[in-house]
């Protein structure tokens, strides 16, 4: 382990930036919590580091990522991973069933919640299937998964076709305090299709997946979760039409929360054409409108869209080199998300830094039931992002940690520079200032 | 050239006036001319098309241009070589110019900037087929003087039409309306754009036509489910002699080939239409000769 403990540290004069606002202060941390917060803290004893004119973030907490690993590790494994997600702020971090063989029993979750301490760069949460081997046929142990660590089941990759199944999986779920995550993509209207179904769509004869794919699956779950009296997440919302029905859900008291990616507020259709349909643009489900951008951008304003999640999901470069349609989807989201939302979202004046920061931590913490985590104040974890507001980078290959670089974002120039990540007070990635 | 959508209607303007002039060397007792002399052409087929490669094939040779061709199966994408790769390994050979056909929609695209020579797209997808557009634009020319302000119907499945989509595009750029004529579910989404109007009556899409394009219709369609069966298809869309009375006497009727007689086009009709569809194929020539010549001399992808 090359992070090194930091028993005492008194972080001066950061603009401490919070879900509800921000403001000058010192962080005092000891033992890996934050101990007080506040003007002119004094602690004679304490390792000083100077952060006037920084901000600090509470670290950052990905319900949604692929590391791909067991079964991939060509593409991505826990220490890459890791190292990728301190790079981004990220403190914890859920990664999802779709491996092989599937997060599917407690052996499974265990090995994968020890790999990750091993590295021991973020807390890694496993998410469990919601059925064996993600087939949608049988339901996992819903039980046994979380008293392996898995505070989220999901099938991620696939709705539950069988509408009978999720509502016992709803029912169950109650028993065993696990939150149930949806992919929602209706899968004989979406037939694997590769953009969103739009005017570009037709212009170009890609083949296309209507926004309904996604929205339709959503208002079955939402039903669901109302009938049920069960808890419902919502994984990668990409379309406007999920965001009204989630807006509706909400208003009617249903138990629904929600995450978008930053992807699905940059970019849009129109930006695939313009990348000469580039197949770092293809993900699923696909980029939407201009108009689908608006209304997530509205949501994440209001906390109707509670979190944003990274998707993180690595691709190797030979199969991101076939042609759009015949390339995999995904985007490698874990180094780029939080300097992309400040340059499109907040710098755009879309949103607040504290919205950022409230869908970044503190809203993602409070769905995945933490209460150690997401806020910069007395008796939290001390998960800090350090970041320097008014620097760009230029992501490149060279300084990129996931094993992959499937990234619309590379050589593009963003604003915002991580600078120091810590994990419950220990330095976990700092920046490598070169010159 | 990978596609019509880009390519301004001067450049259509210019290839159609050197078809012209190359339409004569075909006639000539030596059916050849320098013009591409020393040049290195790659006939890259990623999906079989034995019509339109030899069509490239001999308007290269009678530009004395060197041809190989190089058909590779889309297993070998499957197996870890991608199209990227392919063009660069084949780029070691200092080709001038790359005629490819590809499965996939926009393929293309992404390849310009991995190799010096020019491109011509001879099929990516369901998105272009430029060459098709341009011959079939040009016999509309030679036929009626113009393209100009025309009324063109596009009958069938558009949605999966490459042929489709470069007419479209192309008979735009000269101010002509476009009508696209086919079951809903073979009809692209979102065509409201300037100057395409979608009917789903063929009786009465085709009245005051005066360019009838017909589509090939494939099999496959039916089984998943975009039209319940080829006989209903066929009793709604193919030109039979009562639908063809509708249209102005002079209305041409072009097919990219080969034509599903009964299908696409009552077989009676076949002493009227097959002269003209035969004549596409003569024009193909010429026109491919011009596109050939016109992104040989000047290095470039149109
Ligand atoms: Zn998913």
């Amino acid at each position: 382990m090359n992070a090194k403990h930091e028993d005492e540290m008194i972080i001066r004069n950061a603009t401490v930036v919070n879900a509800d606002g921000e403001r000058e202060a010192d962080v005092w941390i000891r033992n890996g919590k934050i101990e007080a917060v506040g003007r002119g803290l004094t602690r004679p004893a304490a390792r000083e580091v100077d952060a006037r004119g920084k901000h600090l973030f509470p670290g950052f907490v990905d319900l949604h990522a692929h590391l791909r690993t067991p079964g991939r590790e060509d593409e991505e494994d826990f220490a890459s991973g890791s190292r990728a997600a301190a790079k981004g702020g990220f403190t914890t971090l859920f990664c999802m069933p779709n491996t092989e063989p599937a997060i599917d029993l407690e052996g499974i979750a265990w090995w994968v919640r020890e790999e990750g301490r091993r590295v021991g760069l973020v807390d890694i949460y496993p998410v469990g299937s919601i059925t064996r081997e993600r087939k949608g046929k049988i339901l996992t142990e819903f039980c046994a998964l979380r008293h392996a660590g898995c505070r989220t089941l999901s099938d991620d990759g696939d709705s539950l076709a069988d509408s009978l199944l999720m509502r016992r999986a709803f029912e169950y779920a109650k028993l065993a305090d696990v939150l149930l995550v949806s992919h929602c993509e209706d899968a004989q209207l979406s037939q694997g299709n590769s953009m969103r179904e739009s005017r570009i769509s037709s212009r170009y004869g890609i083949s296309a997946v209507p926004d309904i794919a996604e929205s339709i699956i959503a208002a079955r779950d939402i039903a669901l979760a109302q009938y049920t009296g069960g808890r419902l997440h919502l994984a990668h919302v990409s379309s406007a039409k999920t965001v009204t029905l989630l807006r509706q859900a909400r208003a009617a008291g249903v138990r629904v929360t929600a995450e978008t990616c930053p992807h699905y507020l940059v970019f849009t259709v129109e930006d695939v054409e313009k990348s000469g349909f580039d197949s770092h643009y293809k993900v699923n489900p696909p980029l939407g409108t201009a108009d689908d951008r608006a209304a997530l951008r509205a949501a994440l304003r209001d906390g109707i869209l509670d979190c944003v999640a990274t998707d993180h999901a690595p691709h190797s470069r030979i199969e991101k080199e076939l042609p759009f349609e015949d390339a995999p989807f995904g985007i490698n989201g874990l180094e780029t998300a939080f300097s992309a939302l400040y340059t499109h979202l907040v710098l755009t004046g879309a949103c607040t830094l504290p919205q950022i920061i409230r869908s970044l931590s503190f809203a993602p913490a409070a769905v995945a039931g933490f209460t150690d985590r997401g806020a910069i104040a007395p008796g939290y974890t001390a998960d800090l992002v350090l970041a320097d507001l008014s620097r760009c980078w230029t992501v490149t290959e060279e300084e990129w940690c996931s094993k992959s670089v499937n990234t619309p974002f590379l050589s593009r120039k963003l604003s915002g520079v991580i600078e120091c990540t810590w994990y419950r007070g220990r330095i976990t990635y700092q920046e490598q200032r070169s010159g | 050239m990978l596609g019509i959508k880009a390519l301004p209607r001067e450049e259509i303007e210019a290839i159609f006036s050197l078809a012209k002039s190359f339409q004569e060397i075909s006639t000539r007792e030596v059916k050849k001319v320098p013009a591409l002399r020393g040049k290195t052409l790659i006939n890259l087929f990623f999906e079989n098309s034995t019509r339109t490669r030899t069509s490239f094939e001999l308007a290269a040779k009678r530009l004395s241009a060197d041809v190989v061709n190089f058909s590779a199966s889309s297993s070998s994408l499957a197996k870890g070589e991608t199209i990227i790769d392919t063009v660069k390994n084949l780029e070691a050979y200092h080709p001038d110019i790359f005629v490819i056909r590809v499965g996939s929609s926009a393929a293309l695209y992404a390849l310009t900037q991995h190799t010096e020579a020019s491109i011509v797209n001879a099929g990516d997808g369901r998105n272009e087929h430029p060459t098709q557009a341009l011959l079939d634009m040009f016999t509309v020319s030679q036929q009626l003087g113009s393209c100009e302000k025309l009324k063109v119907l596009i009958v069938g499945d558009i949605l999966h039409s490459r042929v489709a989509r470069s007419n479209m595009f192309g008979f735009r750029k000269f101010a002509s309306q476009i009508i696209l004529c086919g079951p809903p579910s073979l009809v692209p989404f979102d065509c409201a754009e300037e100057g395409i109007r979608v009917e789903y009556d063929l009786d009465a899409a085709v009245e005051s036509a005066d360019v009838i394009i017909m589509l090939r219709v494939q099999q496959e369609r039916q089984t998943s489910a975009f039209f319940p069966s080829l006989r209903e298809y066929s009793k709604n869309y193919a030109l039979t002699p009562r639908r063809l009375a509708r249209a102005r006497k002079d209305a041409l009727v072009l097919h990219p080939g080969p034509v599903n007689w009964d299908v696409e086009i009552h077989s009676s009709l076949k002493w009227r239409v097959h002269p003209l569809i035969l004549k596409q194929a003569e024009n193909g020539l010429a026109v491919r000769m011009a596109v050939l010549f016109s992104v040989g001399t000047k290095k470039r992808t149109l």
